[in-house]
């Protein structure tokens, strides 16, 4: 019987794992937000900012009147990867059944929860991919306030080919969605008005030392602009390559390099000399007089530490709960009626800028993108070119 | 009736019931997942149990199942069974050509010839983007079957059944000559075993089962991506043979069944959630050297005396 | 054509910098390797955890609190991880690598068991320090040397004048000290070399504390150039044993030779190939070794049992 026993005992481990499901608050006035992030793995690094911006946005509305309503949050570990995304997004529905979804951040990850939720009828709020499949595909349940691919490398290539006098370009990215998608979001532009693509360098994440992929950048003549999408741990280490094999001003080379939204605030500070001359674009922008920037600020120092300043990630994040209280404010209290408030809505001010989606579910409003270049003290200048 | 049969009953009864207690949508998920990762581990314990061949590279004949069968069926329009049985035939050809070239390597050699055929495997996989869309990934791929309970039940059965063979195939004459091989190599060469086509055999059906498992994966995930399929997923399948029991039939079960359930019980911990993982594991082999099955012989006979 | 030559010489210099980071990072495996035929999978993270202690030591102790200036900060932060990695070593062996040869275990389930201790040390920093990027900036890292057209950073030739010396004080040991002798006769017959009155435990758990420290100095040199975070080691780690295996397991001067010839193979790959094909070129350079010479770049001392 020794087969039998095991496989019995088998079983009722297997049984003792139905863990006790999260008790769903009997409590009837509660919108339900279930949140995926990557909490493990090298996509924490999104997760970690991610989380500080909702907590923080949750105490500042938790003191709101929202109709009676409150809002009640669950995080998962979706880990980046659409396996883990596509369990944790089921167990969500399961065990907490939430209204809305926010997440997640990684493009893989978020395509792969999106036919999920669209059939289980519950709205998707992302603020952190870039791919244009995700409003690209018709998802009736899908909204986006983080600027996609071609919201973002459009402006690039109009500022670097009209403002810039860029007629040569070289595009460094990441093997990701995200980066192949911003890449051919600049080159296509760029080349239809009349721009020279030198080459398109791509890298996996892993990629440590780019001493190598500066040396053949020199190597291919004068190069104006240098497109990058790539996280700020990589964009460090490649604009000091850079600045070293003499590309970028920088190095008191001639070339500009060129970043996406993805790069947040700090990334001056960290690259340190090189980075002077950068020209980048920008949606949350810490320098913005704007009054809600500000108190978002200053609220988010007095939580997190008075040395730290919040980057865009922070702020994306912070804004998912700014926006879901708008809606429940103006009586959404389920999936269906919080869609149907931001189908509505119409220039909503957050700190990432102005809030109107589109028929796609796409958050059309970009008037506060705007450019800003790396001075010699390494602060931002802001430049007016929209 | 028979021990063996009681056991084959029990078992078909877990099978019926699991799906029944575990009745949300989520665990029905992980349930498919686990009836995948059994496949994956009975595949790499026939190759490292039965005839001592260390393989650090299954993840990649998972993989060949998983994108052979998906890029037919999406690009090529083919039937789903069609495409898993050349998905399959793939896999096993691939094992083939490998072990036969490995025959000529041993110990870490292979580990490493292996582990480098997994990482070509995913080098192709991430660059190959005419067919494999590369990082893009593919998306919006159905299951054979509809509903996770189904799917669940037809992963389930062929495990099941995959069980089954290879049981019988390790009881049978060629299981003694496996293990021949296993246990000494020169001594088996001179009872006259073609060690090296043995060998060769052994591996070639292990790549066959962990392509047949690869062809579930994308059916239940809706998404494939090459990252699915990175070396550590070759880690993963061989902590679930080795905390289940290497070298027996029921431990890899096992093995998969609690490396399965065991992250996910845990997300109660949150962040700690890996390091208790980490540090289980690393206790299991500290403390059960055969494995979570020769521990529970071991404690049923103290039992008994 | 002057540009080619320049630029030939340059990627070359790239590639041997590069070359003696993963060296620094596979001789620790290699010498577990050739001693005890076992694999410590986490030796990696030994290099994050090297890596991290570097990094505290050179920017807050060091610097701020001993008030060195920070070339001297950096310089000794690398004992720092030296010791930190050392102590890691006698760790693992204590915990690990003793417990499980004592019972006399093949040489899968140390690999296994470092996995758990992988994926721990991992979370464990990850817990501790943050997924964001480290900002370690050694003031070498930042100062760029030129001769002629080409350029090469003062933490290369930092770089490069360790490997050397660690491969140097290495090889002094294993010739001209008794453990090192000792240490030797072990890796050649376990058995044969008790008799003779070796105590193959201590000489096992040298090896361990040497290669751990090995890991932790490493890590002291990437930090620097990295991107610094509880997954630095991890992303080597492939990387690390596909050199190792180039060099023929347990060989030293093959994983030295192993290790340079990847990183200067990875620099033309970038220059002529595209740096996305870079694991693609390593690894089949890998299973042509395997092909046309199975025993590795230099052949073994043992005889394989086939």
């Amino acid at each position: 019987m020794k087969h039998a026993s095991i496989s019995v005992v088998a079983l009722a481990f297997s049984t003792v794992l139905t863990a006790a499901p999260f008790a769903v608050q009997a409590q009837d006035k509660v919108v339900r937000v279930g949140v995926l992030m990557p909490i493990s793995g090298p996509g924490s690094y999104f997760g970690v900012m991610g989380k500080e911006g909702i907590d923080l946005a949750l105490e500042q509305v938790a003191k709101a009147n929202l109709n009676g309503y409150r809002l009640q949050v669950q995080y998962e570990d979706s880990a980046c990867s659409p396996l883990q995304a596509t369990n944790t997004v089921k167990r969500v529905l399961d065990q907490f059944k939430p209204h809305i979804v926010v997440g997640e951040e990684c493009s893989d990850a978020s395509l792969a929860i999106a036919p999920i939720l669209e059939q289980a009828k519950v709205v998707q709020l992302n603020a952190g991919s870039v791919t244009m499949k995700l409003t690209e595909s018709g998802y009736k349940y899908v909204f986006r306030i983080f600027p996609n691919a071609e919201q973002q490398s459009l402006p690039l290539a109009k500022v670097a080919y009209e403002k810039l006098g860029a007629r040569t370009a070289v595009i460094l990215h990441e093997k990701t969605n995200a980066g192949i998608d911003n890449a051919e979001g600049f080159e296509k532009p760029f080349v239809a008005m009349g721009g020279k693509v030198l080459a398109k360098i791509d890298f996996g994440r892993d990629v440590n030392d780019f001493t190598a992929i500066a040396t053949r950048i020199a190597s291919l003549g004068k190069v104006d602009v240098l497109p990058t999408f790539a996280l700020e741990g990589q964009q460090v280490r490649l604009s000091q390559a850079l600045a070293q094999a003499k590309v970028v001003k920088g190095g008191g080379g001639s070339g500009v390099q060129m970043g996406s939204i993805w790069l947040p605030w700090g990334y001056d500070t960290k690259a340190g000399p090189a980075a002077i001359g950068y020209v980048r674009i920008v949606q949350f922008d810490p320098t913005e007089n704007r009054k809600i920037v500000q108190d978002f600020i200053k609220a988010y120092r007095a939580k997190y530490g008075a040395d730290k300043t919040p980057t865009h990630i922070n702020a994306h994040a912070y804004d998912t709960i700014l926006l879901i209280a708008e809606a429940v404010r103006r009586g959404a209290k389920d999936s269906e009626s919080i869609r149907e408030q931001f189908s509505k809505l119409k220039d909503f001010e957050v700190t990432t800028g102005r809030i109107t989606f589109d028929a796609k579910g796409q958050n059309s409003d970009l008037s506060v993108v705007h450019f800003v270049e790396t001075q010699k003290d390494l602060s931002w200048k802001g430049l007016d070119w929209r | 009736m028979t021990r063996r049969h009681a056991a084959i009953a029990v078992a078909i009864l877990a099978i019926a019931a699991a799906p029944w207690i575990l009745a949300t949508p989520y665990w029905r998920g992980i349930l498919v997942l686990c009836a995948m990762n059994v496949l994956l581990a009975l595949s790499l314990n026939l190759v490292m149990g039965y005839t001592g061949q260390l393989n650090l590279g299954q993840s990649a004949f998972f993989a060949i199942g998983a994108y052979v069968s998906t890029v037919l069926i999406k690009s090529h329009g083919w039937n789903f069974w069609l495409a898993g049985l050349v998905a399959v035939i793939a896999a096993g050809v691939l094992g083939l050509a490998l072990a036969a070239f490995a025959a000529r390597l041993r110990g870490h050699y292979l580990a490493i010839a292996s582990l480098g055929f997994a990482v070509i495997t995913y080098q192709v996989l991430l660059n190959w983007e005419d067919v494999t869309q590369g990082v893009r990934g593919i998306y919006g791929i159905l299951p054979p079957v509809s509903g996770t309970t189904a799917l669940f039940y037809l992963v389930a059965g062929v495990a099941a059944a995959v069980y089954l063979l290879l049981d019988n195939l390790v009881r049978s004459p060629v299981g003694d000559t496996l293990r021949a091989i296993r246990e000494d190599e020169v001594s088996a060469a001179s009872l006259g075993i073609n060690r090296a086509a043995w060998k060769a055999f052994a591996f070639g059906l292990g790549a066959a089962i962990a392509g047949l498992a690869g062809i579930f994966y994308p059916g239940l995930v809706g998404t494939l991506v090459p990252d699915a399929f990175g070396i550590v997923e070759s880690f993963t399948m061989m902590a679930m043979v080795i905390v289940g029991g290497m070298g027996t039939m029921i431990g890899p079960v096992i093995g998969a069944i609690v490396l399965t359930f065991l992250p996910e019980v845990l997300r109660g911990f949150g962040e700690l959630r890996l390091m208790i993982y980490g540090l289980a594991l690393t206790l299991v082999v500290l403390f059960m050297p055969g494995g979570i099955a020769q521990a529970w012989t071991a404690v049923r006979a103290r039992a008994r005396r | 054509m002057p540009d080619l030559l320049a630029l030939v010489v340059q990627q070359s210099v790239n590639g041997v910098y590069l070359g003696c980071l993963y060296v620094m990072v596979a001789l620790g495996l290699t010498l577990i390797y050739g001693v005890l035929n076992q694999i410590n999978f986490a030796h990696a993270d030994f290099v994050t955890v090297g890596a991290f202690a570097a990094f505290f030591v050179a920017t807050r102790f060091a610097t701020r609190m001993l008030g060195l200036p920070d070339t001297g900060g950096y310089l000794l932060s690398l004992v720092a991880a030296l010791g930190a990695g050392a102590v890691l070593g006698v760790l693992v062996n204590a915990a690990v690598f003793a417990p499980l040869r004592r019972r006399g275990s093949d040489e899968l389930r140390p690999l296994i068991a470092t996995i758990g201790v992988s994926v721990l040390l991992e979370n464990g920093q990850l817990a501790l320090f943050g997924p964001i990027p480290y900002q370690f900036d050694s003031p070498l890292a930042r100062e760029t040397i030129r001769l002629g057209p080409i350029f090469f950073s003062a933490q290369s030739v930092l770089v490069v004048a360790v490997a050397v010396a660690a491969i140097a004080a290495l090889y002094g040991f294993m010739r001209f000290t008794f453990l090192g002798k000792a240490l030797r006769a072990v890796a050649q017959d376990r058995e044969t070399a008790g008799l003779m009155g070796i105590n193959p435990n201590l000489v096992i758990a040298l090896t361990i504390v040497i290669a751990s420290a090995l890991a932790g100095v490493a890590g002291a040199l990437l930090g620097p150039v990295v991107v610094l975070t509880p997954f630095t080691g991890a992303s080597l780690i492939v990387k690390a044993f596909a050199i190792v295996i180039i060099g023929g397991f347990g060989n030293m001067e093959g994983t030295i030779i192993a290790g340079l010839a990847v990183g200067i193979i990875e620099a033309f790959t970038v220059q002529y190939l595209g740096s996305g094909l870079i694991d693609l070129v390593v690894f089949a350079m890998l299973l042509t070794m395997l092909v046309v010479r199975p025993t590795g770049l230099i052949a073994e001392r043992k005889e394989e049992n086939v």
